[in-house]
């Protein structure tokens, strides 16, 4: 490859600074982020009460909020270890992308357990009381595990990319020079640090696949484990697991686009990456199709009393919009565009990606409420407020801001760091070009 | 013609006003409330009478709550009046007979006794009465667990055997009683007594080991219902064993089972090295890249 040539992918897919958009888009995040710390402030000085969250409902959208952070999460595993491992070399430029997906979502996910805390301040006694038989203390285990993999699996294929931007002291600033000096003045690109740092992704990615895996697995637990209609499955494990693959691949669509679009990388993320990032989510969307007709038939089957009064609910009763407006976005819909081959052009991949993201989201609000709201004993004398669940403004502001934020990590990220992985960029083309 | 209009007019207004007669008629028919009193001695100490209240919906019987019952002593007349109380849920009413009607109590041997309910809007006045003869059971053990159970009447002033009495021995358990043996009843012979094994060894007693063993009669058209009631030493000590100090699924913090702690620890452990391993390579590549810069 030409010095030149590299000299164009260096400048093409160096971090650019914020333009109009950029900072309006930042505004519009960090007053979403403002907005929701207003609310948690009330939430914190009020208590829970300020919540729709009753004795019934008591988990709302903040666990829902929670499971799709950590749904979302997965989409690092699946991109980043599972392509890499089966060689596959297409996915190079969205490697980033997935990662710091997945490092944002699962930074909100943890801080959003939080939140549905009523006492925040009594957190330090899950780890002196807590007992390891508990599935809340695997997910806090393996939630930091994962964390720690994805920020080691996003911190070292970036070694080689802060070398190259070091060179550019003059048009950086300043602070921005010392925090790559600080993260990267040490990489040389030496043979021993290439073999080093190509065996230590490796590894990554095959430690991030179980622990991606444990991650949600022990999250769908947090409910299986639990004998409630509607979460009393065996199946719950694969089912979200195929699940938050389909919405982490959604999400990966939505960011090609916008990053595409954005820093004019039409050359890096071409229509042939949403072609083939199309397929997966047909196919990762006829899987979790297949699991929820499992999840669904099994019990509608033998239709079991309060199995009955579950199932009713999503088809046919009070969350019927909700769940047919889930279904019909996060399965039916993209199917049916990124099935067809112009459905998997940019622009109409985006929409399908988008409408993956919007309906899995409210997918997990489905699998958390409704089954808090049929107990197997009958609710007698209690309010009327204890028998439906309608989040408040403060558990939106909460949410939203909690989903602003994970954008602005993003947002953050790509402002300071490639998006593209440009040193991988070079070695593949230069190894394409010698093929 | 007009007259024969004016009948007709006449004839309709009597119709309709038969009709909604009929239907006011209907809808104040009231329902028939059926009544059963009961004569209970329990350990010849505790005497009471119990009234049921039921009726008939649907044709099926259902239990009626909330219906006054006045119970009196030989008739129904003021100056007998032992009580009144109210039908629980269960549409029960029960009346201890009080020491105030000692007098009346102790005229006779035989007494009669009469329940009746206050009429309200969906029942009438009803009554019921159930005549006795007073009586008690005796109840003794020997050491080889046997059990001698006697029936005794009231005869002028002496308590007289009674042949040919049915009764139940049993010991008392949580929600029901427990035969001391398979023979479901007895009958007392020519000398009132009745002798029963207990065959329950190894029935779970108290913290003694005690059992409460009980002899009844239970409906009889003479007696009423009688019961006696003797603890025995009979039963075996409760062992009682507790789960908390062991390692359980269920167990507190630190309590956990040595497999799961293994498990979990060892894969906790396994993924920690692997990660540490990596900073340590990070490490290294640090290393390497200041030696190259030298």
């Amino acid at each position: 490859m030409e010095n030149s040539a590299k000299q164009k992918v260096i400048e093409d897919l160096l971090p650019q600074k914020f333009g109009k958009q950029g900072k309006i888009w930042v505004g519009i995040l960090i007053f979403f982020c403002v907005i929701g710390l207003i609310a948690y402030i009330r939430q914190l000085s009020k208590g829970l009460q300020v919540t729709a969250m009753r004795d019934y409902a008591s988990w709302g959208i903040y666990i829902s909020n929670f499971v799709f952070f950590v749904a979302i999460s997965l989409v690092g595993s699946l991109i980043t270890a599972v392509l890499r491992l089966t060689d596959v070399h297409w996915s190079t430029p969205l490697t980033r992308i997935a990662e710091i997906i997945a490092v944002s979502a699962i930074t909100f996910a943890s801080i959003i357990i939080i939140v549905d805390m009523g006492r925040p301040d009594r957190f330090y006694n899950l780890f002196i009381h807590g007992r390891l038989q508990s599935p809340i203390v695997w997910d806090v285990i393996v939630i930091t595990t994962y964390f720690f993999i994805s920020l080691l699996l996003l911190y070292f294929p970036l070694l080689p990319d802060l070398q190259i931007m070091l060179r550019f002291k003059e048009t950086t600033h300043k602070g921005l020079y010392k925090l790559y000096h600080f993260l990267g003045s040490f990489w040389k690109n030496t043979a021993g640090q290439i073999r080093i740092s190509e065996k230590a992704i490796t590894i990554l990615s095959i430690t991030i696949i179980p622990v991606a895996f444990a991650i949600h697995t022990v999250t769908s637990w947090l409910f299986a484990t639990t004998y409630r209609p509607g979460w009393d499955s065996t199946n719950f494990g694969a089912y979200f697991i195929s699940g938050a693959f389909l919405v982490g691949a959604g999400a990966v669509l939505v960011a090609m686009y916008v990053f595409r679009q954005h820093y004019k990388l039409e050359k890096y993320i071409t229509e042939d990456h949403f072609d083939k990032m199309g397929k997966i989510v047909v196919m990762l969307a006829l899987l979790y199709l297949y699991f929820n007709v499992n999840e669904f038939l099994v019990p509608a089957f033998k239709m079991k009393k309060p199995e009955e009064e579950h199932l009713r609910g999503l088809f046919t009763g009070e969350f019927a919009p909700v769940f047919w407006f889930a279904v019909s976005m996060a399965m039916f819909a993209p199917i049916l565009i990124l099935i067809f081959k112009k459905g998997r052009k940019p622009l109409p991949a985006f929409i399908a990606g988008l409408m993956v993201v919007i309906g899995s989201w409210f997918k997990r609000y489905l699998i958390v409420t409704p089954t808090l709201l049929h107990p197997f004993l009958p609710m007698q004398d209690v309010p009327a407020s204890y028998r439906h669940y309608f989040p408040t403004w403060e558990e939106w502001a909460i949410t939203i801001g909690s989903l602003a934020g994970a954008l602005l990590i993003i947002t953050f990220f790509a402002r300071i760091f490639p998006i593209i992985p440009i040193q991988e960029t070079i070695t593949e083309t230069e190894q394409h070009e010698k093929a | 013609m007009k007259k024969l209009n004016q009948s007709f007019i006449l004839i309709g207004f009597i119709v309709l006003f038969i009709c909604k007669g009929i239907n006011v008629l209907a809808q104040e028919t009231k329902n028939d409330l059926l009544l059963n009193l009961s004569y209970f001695n329990n350990n010849n100490s505790y005497i009471y009478l119990k009234a049921i209240a039921k009726t008939k919906i649907d044709g099926k019987f259902q239990l009626v709550k909330d219906v006054t019952i006045s119970f009196y002593i030989t008739k129904d007349s003021a100056g007998n009046l032992l009580g009144t109380t109210v039908t629980n849920d269960k549409g029960e009413a029960v009346l201890l007979i009080p020491a105030t009607s000692k007098n009346t109590w102790s005229k006779s041997v035989k007494q009669s006794f009469v329940a009746v309910s206050t009429a309200n809007k969906q029942f009438d006045e009803t009554k019921a009465n159930t005549d006795i003869t007073k009586a008690k059971l005796q109840i003794d053990t020997a050491e080889n667990k046997m059990i001698t159970v006697k029936v005794l009447e009231l005869k002028d002033t002496s308590w007289v055997a009674v042949k040919g009495v049915e009764l139940k021995v049993a010991v008392k358990r949580m929600d029901a009683d427990l035969g001391v043996s398979e023979t479901q009843t007895y009958t007392t012979d020519s000398t009132g007594t009745i002798n029963a094994e207990f065959k329950r060894d190894g029935l779970p007693g108290d913290s003694k080991g005690n059992l409460i063993l009980v002899a009844k009669v239970e409906d009889n058209d003479q007696y009423g219902n009688l019961s006696v009631e003797k603890s025995v030493p009979w039963g075996a000590i409760p062992s009682y064993q507790t789960n908390f100090f062991k390692r359980t699924l269920f167990a507190r913090r630190g309590q956990s089972p040595l497999w799961l702690e293994l498990l979990a620890y060892s894969i906790i452990v396994a993924v920690w090295a692997v990660l540490i391993y990596l900073i340590l390579q990070l490490n290294k590549i640090k290393k390497l890249g200041r030696a190259t810069a030298l």
